[in-house]
C-alpha cells in the first residue's frame, strides 16, 4: 500500500480509530500486526509468507542463541538466520544478476551458457525488513541485547507497517521496548505526526514526482548526446528527486508512527548541506549507514587495525552498501565512488584537517558545494539504466561539449533550477537546526498557512500514485 | 547485558524513544491550516465549475479494469467495443442499447491500439459475444499505446489499486477539479512559456480534456470542444503538433513504419482467427475523420496497403465510413470526434449498417 494513495488514507483512519478505541494493549498490538500484514499484502498477498519465514526463523534462532553457550553452536544458529534472510534477498533480488554475470564469465571462458529465464517479481521492501530482522539475531549473538519475551511484539517489530517497506531500518533496541507498554499518541503527538505526514507527502507528491521527476526522467531516458546544461539539470533534478522521494517516505513513516504514539528515529538530516562525506553519511539514510557501520564495518575491524585495513573496510562497506541498493554494477560503482570519497577525505583530514581555515564560513560553504558536486557525480551512476548512459552523461557534464541536444523545455528548466536552489538553501539553513524548534519560533498564522498550502498543493497535484523509488531496493 | 531488546520495560528509559515535539501547542496551527486548505480548495473547485467542467468520472485505469472484468464475471456474451478514441467517443451506449436491447461493454482506449485488448479477448474463453474493433490508422497500424498502463493493469491489479478505485469513484462526479487535465503540473506545463533557444520544440502536446465519462465508460464529447472556438482550435493544434510529413521522414523511419504495419496486421489476423474459431463475430470499423487527419492518415497509411489488407487477411467484416453513405456527413469539431448529438445519430446509423453488413457477410461466407 502506498502512502500516497486513497487506500492508505482509508486504511490509516481505520487503524488510528482502532488504536484509540478502548481495547486492551494486546488487542491493539494484534490490530497493528494484522494491519501491517494487510498493508504489505495489498501489493502482493503471497509475499506475506516471506515476512512470516523471517519472523519465525529469527524468533527461534534468537531464543536458542541466548541460551546456547557453546560458541560453535551459536555460530551455526547465527548462520541459519543469515542464510535464510540473505538467501531470500539473494534469490529474489540478486538471482538474475548472478545468472547474468555467470553467463558473462562463462562466455569469457569460451562456454556458451544460456541461463534460465529469471523473471521473478521482487518483493517490495525485502532489503529493508531482512536487514531489520537480521539486526535482531545479530544483537543477540553479539550479546548486545536479550531476545524479546513476546512473539507478538517481535512479529510486530518485523512488520510494523509505517517503516516496513522503505525504512527507517529500526533497531530492535529502539522499537521492541516501545511495544511493552501501552502507547497512544497525545494530542500534540497526533498533530505533529499529521504535520510530518503532510511534509513527507508534499516532498514525495509535489517535489519529487511533480517538480523534479519529469526533467530527470527525460534526461536519463534520452539516447542521444545531450547539451551539458540539460545533462546537469537532469542530474540535479534526480539529486533532488531521490532525496525528496526517500526522505518523504521516511518523514511520512515517522509521522504515521507518531500518530500511533511510537517514536521512530530520524533517517535524514538535511544531507545536501553536508560538509564532506562522513558528514553526508551522518545525514543521508542514517538508519542504513549506522546498520552497515555496526554490523559490517566495525565487525570487519573498523579503524582499529591500521590504515590499510581501515581503507579496505571502508571500501568493502560502501561497495556492499551500493549493491544493497540494486542488483546492478552501476550501484556498485555508486557505492565504490562513495568509498573512494570517504577514504580520500580520511586521508586529507589526517594531513590538512588541523588548519583553522576550514572553520571559516567561506571555506565551509565551498566544501559543502564541492561535496554536493561530487555527490551529484555519484547519482549519475545510481540513476542511469546502464554504463553507456552513465558515461555519456558524465562525459557531457565534465567536458562541456555543447553540440548535444537541448531536450528540456523552459518550464522544466525553471522547475529544476528553482527547486534545487530552494532545497539547498533550506538544507543549509536547517543544517544545525531542528524542525520542531523552528516551528516554535514561527508565528501560528505562518505555520498554519504553510501547512494549509502544502495540503492544497498535495491535493491539486493529483499524484498518480507513483511508487517510492526506494521500494525497488 | 542490556535488556533493551526485551519487550519488558523494567529497566528501560522509555522517554528516550519519544520524538522531540514543538513546545507550543499545535491546536491553533491545525485549525489555521485546515481553514486555509478548505478555503483554497473551495476556490479551486469553484474556478473549475466556472470554467464549465461538467460532472464526470475519471477515465482511469481502474475504471477500464472494472469494465474488462465484467467479461470474466458472467457478461462475456455481450458486444464488446474496443479501438481508440473514435469508437470511445462516437459510440453511445444508450443508443446502442436502445437499438439492440443490449448495452455493450466499452473497452476502447484513447490514443491506443486495440490489438492487445483484442489478443486478450481472443485468449479468454469467457468471451463469447461480438467484438467491434475501431481502426484509427495511425494507432492501429503502428501498435502505439498511449494508455499502455491501462492494458498492463488488467490481471495484475493489486488489492490496493482495486480499493483505491472503489474509494475514488464516489467522489469523482462531485469534484470538478479532480480530473487529470486540471492537475497542478499539467496546468503549469501547458502555459505559454518562452521557448528556450535551441530547444527542439517539435513535440506532441498533451491532449486536453475532450470528453465526459459515465461509470460504465460511456464517453461523450464535451460541449466546450464544439462551442468554444479557442478550446476547439487548441484541440486541433494539439492534433497537428509534432507532425512531420512522410516525405520529410528518413528511410529508417519509413522502413520501420512498413515493418511495424505488417506486424500489426499479422497480430490482428492471428487474434481474429482465434475468435472466429470460437464462433465470435469480429467487426473492424473505420470511423470518420476530417481536416488534418483526412490529410495525414492516407499519407502514412494508404487504404489499399492497410485497411484493405487487414480486411482481406482477417476475413472479418470491415465497415469503412467512406463506403457507407449513412456514416458520412457528421460534424467533427476537432476533426476526429463527434459532438454528443452527432454521436447519437452516428451510433444508430452504425448499428444498422453493422447488422445489415454482418448478415450479408455471413450469407456470403456460407455460400
Amino acid at each position: 500500500m502506498l502512502f500516497n494513495s486513497l487506500t492508505f488514507i482509508a486504511f490509516f483512519i481505520l487503524v488510528l480509530a482502532l488504536h484509540n478505541a478502548p481495547l486492551s494493549w494486546t488487542t491493539k498490538k494484534t490490530n497493528l500486526l494484522i494491519a501491517s500484514y494487510l498493508f504489505y499484502a495489498a501489493w502482493n498477498p503471497p509475499f506475506v509468507i516471506l515476512l512470516w519465514i523471517s519472523t519465525v526463523i529469527d524468533w527461534h534462532v534468537a531464543k536458542k542463541l541466548f541460551t546456547e553457550q557453546v560458541q560453535s553452536k551459536r555460530k551455526v544458529l547465527l548462520a541459519v538466520s543469515v542464510v535464510v534472510n540473505l538467501g531470500l534477498l539473494g534469490y529474489f533480488k540478486y538471482g538474475g544478476f548472478l545468472m547474468e554475470n555467470f553467463q558473462v564469465l562463462m562466455s569469457m571462458a569460451g562456454i556458451d551458457y544460456q541461463p534460465p529465464d529469471w523473471s521473478i517479481v521482487l518483493p517490495v521492501g525485502i532489503s529493508f525488513y531482512t536487514f531489520q530482522t537480521m539486526a535482531y539475531s545479530l544483537d543477540v549473538y553479539l550479546r548486545r541485547a536479550e531476545p524479546s519475551k513476546s512473539f507478538l511484539d517481535f512479529a510486530l517489530f518485523v512488520t510494523f507497517f509505517p517503516q516496513l517497506v522503505a525504512g527507517p531500518i529500526v533497531r530492535p533496541t529502539h522499537l521492541l521496548p516501545q511495544f511493552a507498554t501501552p502507547r497512544v499518541a497525545t494530542r500534540q503527538q497526533l498533530y505533529w505526526g499529521l504535520g510530518l505526514m503532510t511534509i513527507g507527502l508534499f516532498q514525495k507528491i509535489v517535489v519529487a514526482d511533480g517538480l523534479l521527476a519529469p526533467a530527470s526522467d527525460a534526461v536519463f531516458g534520452a539516447t542521444n548526446m545531450l547539451h551539458p546544461v540539460d545533462a546537469w539539470l537532469g542530474t540535479l533534478a534526480f539529486s533532488g528527486q531521490i532525496f525528496s522521494d526517500f526522505a518523504g517516505y521516511s518523514t511520512t513513516a515517522i509521522g504515521v508512527a507518531l500518530t500511533l504514539g511510537f517514536g521512530l528515529p530520524d533517517n535524514f538530516r538535511y544531507p545536501y548541506a553536508a560538509i564532506g562525506f562522513s558528514d553526508f553519511w551522518r545525514r543521508w539514510h542514517i538508519s542504513l549507514s549506522t546498520w552497515l557501520r555496526d554490523y559490517l564495518y566495525i565487525p570487519l575491524g573498523g579503524n582499529r587495525k591500521g590504515n590499510i585495513r581501515t581503507y579496505a573496510n571502508l571500501m568493502t562497506t560502501m561497495l556492499l552498501g551500493g549493491l544493497w541498493h540494486g542488483a546492478s554494477w552501476t550501484f556498485v560503482v555508486w557505492g565504490g565512488l562513495h568509498g573512494v570519497y570517504l577514504a580520500a577525505e580520511r586521508w586529507l583530514v589526517a594531513r590538512l584537517g588541523h588548519h583553522d581555515v576550514w572553520n571559516k564560513l567561506v571555506a565551509r560553504v565551498l566544501l559543502a558545494l564541492l561535496t554536493y558536486f561530487l555527490i551529484n557525480i555519484t547519482w549519475v551512476f545510481f540513476r542511469a539504466p546502464d554504463f553507456t548512459t552513465a558515461w555519456r552523461m558524465i562525459t557531457t557534464m565534465l567536458t562541456f561539449v555543447t553540440s548535444g541536444e537541448k531536450i528540456l523545455p523552459t518550464v522544466l528548466v525553471l522547475q529544476t533550477v528553482i527547486t534545487t536552489a530552494v532545497m539547498l538553501a533550506i538544507h543549509w539553513w536547517m543544517r544545525n537546526r531542528r524542525l520542531d524548534e523552528v516551528i516554535d519560533r514561527m508565528p501560528v498564522w505562518l505555520t498554519g498557512l504553510l501547512w494549509g498550502v502544502m495540503l492544497m498543493l498535495i491535493i491539486i497535484t493529483q499524484g498518480g500514485s507513483d511508487a517510492f523509488i526506494y521500494f525497488q531496493f | 547485558m542490556p535488556s533493551s531488546t526485551s519487550s519488558s520495560s523494567e529497566s528501560v528509559d522509555m522517554s528516550k524513544f519519544d520524538r522531540p515535539l514543538p513546545k507550543r501547542q499545535l491546536r491553533n496551527t491545525v485549525i489555521v491550516a485546515f481553514v486555509i486548505c478548505v478555503t483554497l480548495m473551495t476556490g479551486w473547485e469553484l474556478y473549475w465549475r466556472d470554467f464549465g467542467v461538467p460532472a464526470s468520472y475519471r477515465n482511469s485505469e481502474g475504471l477500464w479494469t472494472i469494465q474488462r472484468r465484467r467479461i470474466d464475471n458472467g457478461e462475456g456474451d455481450k458486444t464488446v467495443l474496443t479501438g481508440s478514441s473514435r469508437v470511445f467517443f462516437n459510440t453511445q451506449l444508450d443508443v446502442w442499447e436502445a437499438e439492440s436491447g443490449q448495452r455493450p461493454i466499452q473497452l476502447a482506449l484513447e490514443g491506443t491500439s486495440p490489438l492487445r485488448i483484442m489478443e486478450g479477448l481472443a485468449d479468454d474463453d469467457d468471451f463469447t459475444g461480438t467484438l467491434l474493433v475501431g481502426v484509427a490508422p495511425m494507432l492501429f497500424f503502428s501498435g502505439f499505446e498511449y494508455r499502455q498502463a491501462v492494458v498492463d493493469r488488467y490481471g495484475k491489479e493489486t488489492p490496493t489499486q482495486w480499493l483505491g478505485q472503489q474509494i475514488s469513484m464516489p467522489f469523482e462526479p462531485y469534484l470538478r477539479f479532480y480530473f487529470p487535465d486540471y492537475a497542478l503540473f499539467q496546468i503549469l506545463h501547458r502555459q505559454d512559456w518562452p521557448v528556450r533557444e535551441g530547444w527542439n520544440s517539435n513535440i506532441v502536446l498533451d491532449v486536453r480534456k475532450l470528453a465526459n465519462y459515465r461509470k460504465d465508460r460511456n464517453a461523450r464529447l464535451w460541449s466546450k470542444v464544439a462551442d468554444n472556438e479557442d478550446y476547439r482550435n487548441e484541440a486541433r493544434m494539439i492534433w497537428e503538433s509534432g507532425f512531420v510529413p512522410m516525405d520529410e521522414r528518413d528511410d529508417a523511419f519509413k522502413t520501420m513504419a512498413l515493418e511495424g504495419r505488417a506486424t500489426q496486421i499479422e497480430r490482428a489476423v492471428t487474434a481474429t482467427k482465434k475468435l472466429h474459431e470460437r464462433g465470435i463475430d469480429v467487426i473492424f470499423v473505420r470511423n470518420p475523420a476530417e481536416g488534418h487527419y483526412a490529410m495525414s492518415e492516407p499519407m502514412f497509411n494508404p487504404r489499399a496497403e492497410t485497411w484493405d489488407v487487414l480486411i482481406e487477411k482477417t476475413g472479418a467484416l470491415g465497415i469503412h465510413w467512406l463506403d457507407h453513405e449513412e456514416l458520412q456527413g457528421f460534424y467533427l469539431p476537432e476533426w476526429s470526434h463527434m459532438t454528443g448529438s452527432e454521436a447519437d445519430r452516428y451510433t444508430k446509423a452504425l448499428y444498422h449498417v453493422i447488422q445489415r453488413e454482418l448478415a450479408a457477410h455471413k450469407n456470403m461466407q456460407s455460400e
